[in-house]
């Protein structure tokens, strides 16, 4: 049986046999464990130096459209994947004790995995989009049964702005399709990645880039497009959140590097100017917001958003470094949100509320829930040695020594370059605040819950529980193996863009 | 081997036959009916895979047994079975408003009467002359004028019965008045003939057209597309809810082959061929916007499936009017077959729930979940791919038309379909939401009988077979060709 | 072509004309007369009328009528039918007898069942 099926496959089963009636907890827990080890095996057997995809397995289901069900993966989707099957274990490690419709609640989790898992290891089209979609109807269900706060009005925004998002998509994934020669249409992202076909897709790349930058923008929450965000991680209970900020997000990420860059690379660098001035947005626009949250749901959602803006760069600088760096930064902020995210809900447990004016020196009954939190803050900040250091370095520097695409001579003579700042470096210059933003945000988070005064009715609260420190420890050691060895990673996603993108 | 013709024999038979036998036996309990009828069906359904047509007959003037035909002569059986499922599980709220002698009397024909509008169907699916077209409509609608207002006792029952009756009358006279228009300029009532003639006119294609549109109109008040819908809301909600099932997949599935053989007539020629797009491309796009947006504010959920069905049409016209495109046909059929397992589920599982909680609003689901995980499961399948969401049938339908409407250039159809499907998100989560965010009246455990959750339990696997693999559907549609030459190019 | 149809029109048109024309006529001609409760009493053969204007009949009343319309249309049909039969006999083989024959059991199944519902019954 291929690796790749038995990624996909064991969260489906396992979710139908919860659904069944089997013990949910422990059925989850097992799948998630067995996928873990699934996603290291697959990991080691991967040959950087061998085919671009592989562990390929193949089955039609429609020779006319040529439609089929294909699953290959190469570095990139490999580590998307192993963030998966890390994310999964957490989340479902440290799901508190589910008072009503338990089965419900842990089949949604696997659910959700199971499509992110399929769309990382999906090489045909359509599937790529068919197991994202697999998420939409159990977030709605979890965000809207176990969620917290205004968690219908939530449930509603996330899921219309997702069926939206993700129609566009399909709408240019399908004009992506019918782009080619009749007799050359085909699903199979392996056979659109030749030159020739790369080719026949350019003359109308020019307006399916942009309905594909708008499908994933609003799936990645872009801004304007990222209202969505904030509310229904807020309300979303902590499962859910991981799942999403961490996993799921970077299904629109993933997509822009695997469909939207290397198909169309031109209209990629013709559209980068509104991509610079969009992911500005993210980071200052949304990055002040976040300094201005009341709640710490709040201000990790709008954190979480604004991060995207430095993935968002390292992709609109289209080189080798910055694509690596924005790779690598996927990988970490999946891990360092879900951390957060995790630790949050284990504090809405015990408080009940995530206000910032009723908490306060909590790191005195709960010192480990405060170390901990510290160490995701840190990485979420991006102080080095934490894996997020290493790669929004990378990213800053990718996007820093990005040409324009104006000035790259498509015939003829080159021109010299201006003297003053290209738009890249202007648009890096401003990213580069937002390093200082999030710190702000994060230290005064971190200030408000953990440090001062201890309010008397928090004062008997119990720290972490045992079991539940290894899942965040696992999140923040993997991170810090990031940091410390960003090679480890590096080496696994560098083949996927030494192919397209320039040194 | 046998004739196709003669399945439509063997219907009628077993619909008088059943006619008969509840005229004559002295049985209290009607529901031997039902069963005899899903028998005898179930027995035509598995024989129509052995027939052949003969090299040449004289009926072929009239009627064909090309793939679509067959395709759509097994939808209108399956469908009939289903909805005899259903009647028998909601026999209990139609005794309630007829009382005659003895407590199920006046029950039998509402079991024998859904027979013989099956054979009204499988004729529509077949007929390739004005003529055989008339006649098989008629058949089903006149049958329908009954069941609507089956429920003589109830009020709302009579009231859509005479506005079906009403607006169905009307739609006739269009109809009639249409064929006479066609047949008055070309001089035939054969759709290829019609075909074959329309190059060959001299003067103004007007009248050609003026013929054309008012079979249209006709044909949308059949398949329910804008503005040819007021009537439906009223008359879905009122209608006993198998009947409302019957005319929501078989009357509209029927309309829309004979739509697919009259819309392929007037392709050929260019000048007629652009009105007749430009018509198709009105009418999808009013009954695009039109059922979604309805749909949004509605409580009843019977009255959601109305404005659904309506939604739902228009998807099937963006299709028609993207004929030309390879597969736009296959198109259709492929998404009336998953309309037809999305809503009959819904309704199945509407009926088994209206039986217990007393009434089809939405509040009335509050809570499913929790006193039958299983039927709420089963709706929450049925509401996904009413939604159109991925490896369900309904998305994989809504998929192939966009292709083909993508194909010709239909981009603002495209267009507005990205607000359609949004809005068709909203309206139909309404009802995921109530059955597992809400909390229940009661909790109280609702069970249907087992042979109709075995129904249940086998539209859920298909919805789900074919949401992943489509391609049994399209096999179906391609089986070795019995064309004759009257059959559809 | 379309030339053919101006009797249609010519028709349509007198059809019309006649209709307004009598209710023009009858306004201009009747204005003269005044109304009273006598005139506008219900003229019924110069007796005082009694009873409802619309009194309930037996719904027998109106099977029969419909029994009767039924087989009346079915001799319609059968009538061309028989001035064909023999041509027909002679170039298509015997199908002409076999679909009156199906046509007239299947009337005929209807007749049975309406007997047995007890339609022509009159006692209950």
């Amino acid at each position: 049986m291929n690796i790749l099926n038995l990624l996909i496959f064991v969260p489906l089963l396992a979710a139908t046999a919860i659904l069944l009636g089997t013990s949910a907890r422990r059925t989850a827990l097992g799948a998630s464990v067995l996928n873990l080890i699934l996603s290291l095996i697959a990991l080691s057997q991967y040959q950087p130096g061998g085919d671009r995809f592989q562990f390929l397995s193949v089955a039609t289901i429609l020779p006319d459209l040529d439609l089929k069900y294909f699953v290959g993966a190469d570095g990139l989707s490999l580590l998307m994947i192993l963030l998966t099957a890390i994310v999964t274990l957490a989340a479902v490690w440290v799901s508190p004790r589910v008072e009503r419709m338990e089965k419900q609640f842990y089949a949604c989790v696997l659910f959700i995995a199971a499509g992110a898992m399929g769309a990382f290891a999906s090489l045909d089209l359509f599937f790529f989009y068919a197991f994202h979609e697999l998420a939409l109807i159990p977030t709605f269900l979890m965000i809207g049964i176990w969620g917290s706060g205004d968690r219908h009005a939530a449930a509603w925004k996330i899921t219309i702005y997702l069926a939206v998002g993700s129609f566009i998509l399909l709408v240019g994934l399908i004009g992506l399709y019918l782009a080619v020669p009749e007799t050359q249409r085909t699903f199979d992202l392996t056979k659109l990645m030749l030159p020739g076909m790369v080719k026949n897709i350019s003359a109308s790349a020019h307006w399916i880039y942009p309905i594909l930058l708008t499908g994933f923008g609003i799936l990645i929450s872009l801004f304007p497009f990222h209202t969505w965000a904030p509310d229904a991680y807020a309300s979303a209970p902590a499962p859910v959140a991981m799942l999403h900020a961490g996993v799921l997000k970077k299904f629109g990420l993933y997509g822009l590097l695997r469909v939207a860059l290397p198909l169309m690379p031109d209209a990629a660098r013709e559209w980068s100017d509104l991509l610079l001035v969009l992911l500005v947005g993210n980071v200052l626009y949304v990055g002040l917001a976040t300094i201005a949250q009341k709640r710490l749901d709040l201000m990790l959602g709008y954190s979480s958003v604004m991060h995207m803006g430095y993935i968002f760069l390292g992709i609109a600088s289209f080189n080798f470094i910055g694509l690596s760096g924005a790779a690598l930064l996927m990988f970490a902020h999946g891990l360092a949100i879900a951390a957060l995210f995790a630790l949050t809900g284990q504090l809405r447990d015990r408080t009940g509320t995530v206000r910032f004016s009723e908490l306060g020196g909590l790191a005195k009954p709960a010192p480990v829930l405060g170390f901990l939190f510290a160490l995701a803050a840190f990485a979420s900040i991006g102080l080095p040695g934490f894996a997020n250091f290493s790669s929004e370095i990378l990213v800053l520097f990718g996007a820093f020594g990005a040409q324009v695409s104006k000035l790259v001579p498509v015939s003829g003579n080159p021109i010299a370059p201006p003297p003053t700042f290209t738009h890249f470096q202007v648009a890096t210059v401003c990213a580069l605040w937002g390093v200082v933003i999030s710190a702000v945000y994060m230290l005064r988070g971190f200030r408000a819950v953990f440090l001062g005064e201890l309010d008397k009715r928090w004062a008997k609260i119990p720290d972490l529980a045992r079991t539940i420190r290894w899942p965040v420890i696992l999140l923040l050691a993997t991170l810090m193996l990031g940091g410390f060895i960003p090679r480890f990673f590096l080496k696994f996603v560098q083949p996927t863009f030494e192919i397209f993108a320039p040194r | 081997m046998f004739s196709p013709i003669s399945l439509e024999a063997a219907v009628v038979v077993l619909g008088l036959f059943l006619l008969l036998f509840e005229a004559f036996s002295t049985e209290p309990d009607k529901s031997r009916i039902a069963w005899l009828g899903i028998a005898g069906l179930g027995t035509i359904l598995v024989l129509s895979f052995f027939t052949q047509a003969p090299e040449n007959a004289a009926w072929m003037r009239f009627y064909t047994a090309d793939p679509l035909a067959m395709f759509f002569k097994r939808f209108a059986l399956v469908t009939t079975i289903i909805v005899l499922v259903m009647a028998l599980e909601y026999r209990g709220v139609v005794t309630k408003f007829i009382f005659g002698v003895s407590p199920q009397s006046g029950l039998g024909e509402f079991f024998a009467l859904p027979v013989l509008t099956c054979a009204g169907l499988m004729w529509m699916a077949s007929a390739i002359d004005f003529t055989l077209i008339f006649v098989s409509v008629e058949l089903v609608t006149i049958s329908f004028y009954v069941l609507v207002a089956y429920m003589r006792r109830n009020t709302a029952s009579l009231e859509a019965g005479v506005k079906y009756l009403i607006l169905g009358a009307l739609s006739t006279g269009f109809f009639v008045y249409g064929i006479t228009w066609i047949f008055g300029v070309t001089g035939e009532t054969n759709l290829d003939l019609i075909a074959a003639a329309i190059p060959h006119l001299e003067g103004s294609k007007v009248p050609l057209l003026f013929g054309f549109m008012l079979v249209i109109v006709a044909l949308g008040f059949k398949i329910a597309a804008a503005p040819f819908q007021l009537w439906v809301p009223d008359v879905y909600q009122g209608a006993p809810t198998p009947i409302t099932a019957f005319l929501s997949v078989g009357s509209k599935a029927a309309g829309f082959v004979v739509l697919i053989r009259l819309v392929n007539t007037f392709m050929d020629v260019p000048l007629v061929r652009e009105k007749v797009v430009g018509t198709m491309f009105v009418l999808a796009a009013l009954t695009l916007i039109y059922g979604n947006l309805a749909a949004l504010p509605q409580t009843n959920l019977k009255r959601l499936l109305a404005y659904s069905s309506i939604a739902h049409a228009g998807y099937l016209l963006v299709a028609a009017a993207s004929f030309g495109a390879t597969g736009a046909r296959d198109a259709i059929a492929f998404y009336l077959a998953g309309y037809l397992l999305m809503t009959l589920l819904t309704f199945l599982v509407m009926i088994v729930v209206a039986n217990r909680t007393g009434g089809d609003d939405i509040a009335h689901f509050a809570g499913l979940s929790r006193r039958s995980p299983w039927l709420a499961f089963a709706m929450l399948v049925a509401m996904a791919s009413l939604a159109g969401i991925p490896f369900t049938v309904g998305f994989f339908g809504k998929f192939f038309v966009f292709v083909a409407a993508y194909k010709q250039h239909q981009y603002l159809l495209i267009g507005i379909g990205l607000i359609t499907v949004a809005s068709g998100f909203y309206y139909y989560l309404k009802v995921v939401r109530a059955m597992y965010w809400d909390a229940p009246a009661d909790d109280s455990r609702i069970h249907a009988q087992p042979f109709t959750n075995a129904i249940i339990a086998t539209l859920v696997a298909l919805i789900f077979v074919l949401g992943v693999y489509p391609r049994p559907i399209f096999d179906l549609l391609k089986v070795k060709p019995l064309m004759t030459k009257f059959a559809l190019r | 072509m379309l030339k053919d149809y101006l009797p249609v029109l010519i028709q349509a048109l007198v059809a019309l004309g006649f209709a307004v024309g009598t209710l023009v006529v009858s306004v201009l001609l009747g204005r003269s007369a005044r109304r009273n409760a006598m005139k506008d009493s219900a003229y019924e053969c110069g007796m005082i009328p009694q009873g409802e204007a619309q009194p309930r009949f037996s719904v027998k009343f109106y099977l029969v009528a419909m029994l009767f319309i039924l087989f009346d249309v079915e001799v319609v049909f059968m009538y061309p039918w028989a001035l064909n039969y023999r041509d027909s006999l002679r170039e298509h083989g015997p199908m002409i007898f076999w679909s009156m024959f199906s046509f007239i059991g299947i009337v005929t199944v209807g007749y049975v069942y309406a007997l047995k519902k007890g339609v022509l019954e009159w006692k209950n």
